[in-house]
């Protein structure tokens, strides 16, 4: 599976590079801390719980007595993690050795919510004000929706029939980086592009709340307020409806945006305005490992290089037609086949065979998920070929060797480079050779010295 | 429903824990029936069990949202689903877990007081029903195995005080055994006086931890620290091991744990003495050797008579 790139830099790493202060702020609301400590790798949210009723500092050696030898790096990421959203404090004491205890603002939380339970952020409204709310499905499906149409105006696609809510100009924040835009070309997906399309949906979600974080850092909005506001979102039950009185300024004017994205959905009363999480908000605050958001496959692949693809989705449709050849689509099919000019397409465009490959593997039909592979197997290896096809001259900086004063310099330093693992190629007859330009002062260091 | 079997999720960290917890009211009272005196069995009251019990069970939630608990009660005569994470009606939010807990958990031992009251009065049990508790876990757990798109990965945690109930000898080593083959880990942690053999073996047969506290005012410390690991976690953990196990087992016509014994020939159940004839599968012990007993009888008797 090809690294996804995209995400190295996730939602955490945002909170954990806020200032202290500003995370100590956050810190305040059980919920969010809540919300933190879920994101925590395993081991890290294990050191918490035994931290909880610890209030003296424990040294950084004992900790490391807590796991075998094995798990001596897992400690090490955990440790650092929990440091990093200063969740552990350090305190270095007078044998100047380090040992770490619970951010006391962060443990007083924790423990009040462990042993008298959490509040939530607001109340639902009452059911006899709020008369005809959807049902659950209906939210479901509302937010999938949404969130399709938000992705396909995203990359651009023709296929869009109306336009969410968002501003274009916010649009166009979302797109740099997933669009390239070369002058005089429509924009096209780049690498980046195309692995957030791969992405399931919750990162992708969170890419995109990033990204819309930090633009509105821009607008003057502190980001710690909004994440808290996101993260306390989460804790909303989906289906519910909440007053939108309830809410800060600040958060009025995120909500729309949030509904635009499918996040929430708005509705209108006599009196009141209301909002209705749907799932998707509700499960922002899982991390991003879970992978139960995931969906069900629908790709089949034939040994005939044809595809066929059972969705209704138009998204799924544009994202097969950045690598295939769409032929026909009807109701909940898409036909395709993959062809050379097809995958050339694709990898012009920077996306990598192993990405199509991943892309198809992952997506597999439960029906053709049982079966390995899951693609054909000369399906994959034609298409790992035209990549390859594409890759015939391979670049190497490197330095041209000549004029050398007799043959036995010449051999020297061909055996030298021979030696070092640089040379490339060598002449005899003409007495010159090619060396690798990572080799190039080694190899000067080597002929100044026969002089 | 095959192919929704074979779509299920496997993912590392999402735990199932069942706990049992022992509400023998034999046990908490303090009143140790066999010595009949006022001696309290144990060192801790049930209410302050209680109090790290639910933080633990909290905690657990707590750290993976898609994580479940059950609690099963064990009393005397009957044992009960008390609480299910995954029930969706009580939430899962700490305050609403604790008033459904409590509840629930009063009703049971109202009933079990009941059945008590209602059978015979044997005062001679004062053990809880550890085997009935465990089938109960293990059902839930195929339960979840087999219906759901989610398979966390289970684990039982016995929460015992009251002393083994030899008479349920059979059945503890069956629900371990089934454990075992459906690779869930039993882990114990005794809050009574002596040593539990039942659950050393259980543990140990499972793979799961056996842990005694030494402070019993500690118990949601050692709760947190031993057992809220999830069971991929435990691999790079130092955990408590187990410092020896006692491997007696319980005769099947007095339930009483032995040394030595007899062995049936044909199914293996153990008797304290010697029998005429197997209760468990109907064998004829005897018949063997009096054939034996006959044959040289006959054969001294053709000695005589050449």
């Amino acid at each position: 599976m090809p690294q996804v790139r995209i995400i190295a830099k996730n939602f955490m790493d945002m909170v954990a590079a806020l200032p202290a202060m500003k995370l100590d702020k956050l810190y305040d609301s059980s919920l969010i801390c809540e919300a933190v400590l879920r994101s925590l790798p395993p081991l890290a949210k294990k050191y918490v719980l035994q931290m909880l009723f610890i209030d003296l500092p424990v040294s950084a050696r004992t900790m490391e007595e807590w796991v075998l030898p094995d798990g001596s790096s897992k400690h090490k990421v955990a440790i650092d993690r929990l440091l990093q959203l200063r969740i552990f404090l350090e305190v270095i004491d007078r044998k100047r050795e380090s040992s770490y205890r619970l951010n006391p603002i962060f443990q007083e939380n924790l423990r009040k919510y462990l042993i008298h339970g959490g509040t939530l952020p607001r109340e639902p409204m009452p059911s006899n004000v709020t008369v005809r709310l959807p049902t659950l499905e209906d939210l479901d499906a509302y937010a999938i929706e949404q969130w399709e149409c938000f992705l396909l105006q995203l990359i651009n696609s023709g296929q869009v029939e109306r336009l969410t809510g968002f501003n274009p100009s916010m649009i166009k924040v979302f797109q740099r980086g997933l669009l390239s835009t070369r002058d005089n070309e429509p924009p096209k997906l780049t690498e980046n592009g195309f692995q957030f399309l791969l992405m399931d949906t919750n990162a992708q979600l969170w890419y995109i709340i990033r990204e819309y974080i930090s633009s509105s850092e821009g607008h003057g909005v502190d980001p710690a307020e909004l994440i808290s506001f996101l993260l306390e979102l989460s804790f909303h039950a989906p289906g519910k409806a909440y007053n939108m009185n309830t809410l800060a300024d600040v958060q009025k004017s995120a909500i729309s945006d949030l509904a635009a994205l499918g996040l929430v959905k708005l509705q209108q009363g006599r009196k009141d305005n209301w909002f209705i999480p749907t799932k998707l908000a509700t499960n922002l605050s899982m991390s991003l490992s879970d992978s139960s958001s995931r969906k069900e496959g629908f790709v089949v692949v034939e040994t005939n290089f044809r595809l066929y693809a059972y969705s209704t989705s138009k998204l799924h449709c544009e994202i097969l037609r950045l690598f295939a050849r769409v032929e026909y689509q009807l109701p909940n099919l898409i036909v395709g086949a993959i062809t050379k000019e097809s995958l050339y397409n694709a990898f012009e465009n920077g996306i990598s065979g192993e990405q199509i490959i991943a892309f198809l593997q992952q997506n597999a039909h439960p029906r053709v998920a049982e079966k390995t592979p899951s693609v054909p197997e000369n399906v994959t290896d034609q298409i790992r070929l035209w990549e390859t096809d594409r890759n015939r001259v391979e670049m190497v900086a490197s330095n041209l060797y000549d004029d050398f004063p007799s043959k036995e310099v010449f051999e020297a330093a061909c055996d030298f480079g021979r030696e070092i693992g640089g040379l490339l190629w060598e002449d005899t007859k003409k007495m010159c050779l090619i060396v690798r330009g990572e080799s190039h002062q080694e190899m000067r260091d080597f002929l100044r010295r026969q002089k | 429903m095959a192919s929704s079997v074979s779509s299920k999720l496997y993912s590392d960290d999402v735990s199932l824990v069942v706990v049992l917890l022992d509400v023998n009211p034999f046990f908490w009272a303090g009143v140790n029936a066999n010595s009949g005196t006022n001696q309290p069995a144990a060192a801790l009251s049930f209410s302050k069990f209680l109090s790290h019990v639910l933080p633990f069970v909290s905690s657990i939630l707590l750290i993976n949202p898609l994580n479940q608990v059950v609690v099963i009660a064990a009393g005397v005569k009957s044992c009960g689903y008390i609480y299910d994470s995954g029930g969706g009606s009580d939430g899962t939010s700490v305050s609403d877990l604790r008033a459904g807990f409590l509840r629930r958990l009063e009703e049971f031992v109202e009933r079990d007081r009941q059945l008590c009251r209602d059978g015979e009065r044997a005062a001679a049990t004062t053990s809880s029903l550890l085997s009935g508790s465990l089938s109960l876990a293990l059902c839930y757990i195929q339960r979840v195995f087999r219906s759901g798109i989610l398979h966390p990965q289970p684990r039982i945690l016995c929460l015992q005080g009251s002393p083994d109930g030899p008479d349920q000898y059979v059945a503890v080593m069956n629900a371990i055994f089934s454990a075992q083959r459906s690779v869930v880990p039993i882990d114990s942690c005794v809050v009574g006086i002596r040593h539990s053999a039942f659950l050393q073996q259980a543990s140990h047969i499972t793979g799961g931890i056996y842990l005694k506290p030494q402070q019993l005012d500690a118990l949601f410390q050692y709760l947190s620290v031993v057992f809220a690991a999830d069971l991929q976690s435990r691999s790079f953990l130092q955990l408590p091991k187990s410092a020896g196990v006692d491997f007696r087992a319980s005769c099947f016509c007095h339930k009483k744990p032995i040394d030595r014994g007899y062995v049936c020939s044909v199914c293996l159940s153990i008797f304290c003495k010697t029998h005429k004839k197997c209760s468990t599968c109907g064998s004829d012990f005897k018949q063997a050797s009096a054939d034996s007993r006959s044959k040289s009888d006959s054969k001294r008797k053709t000695l005589e008579a050449s």
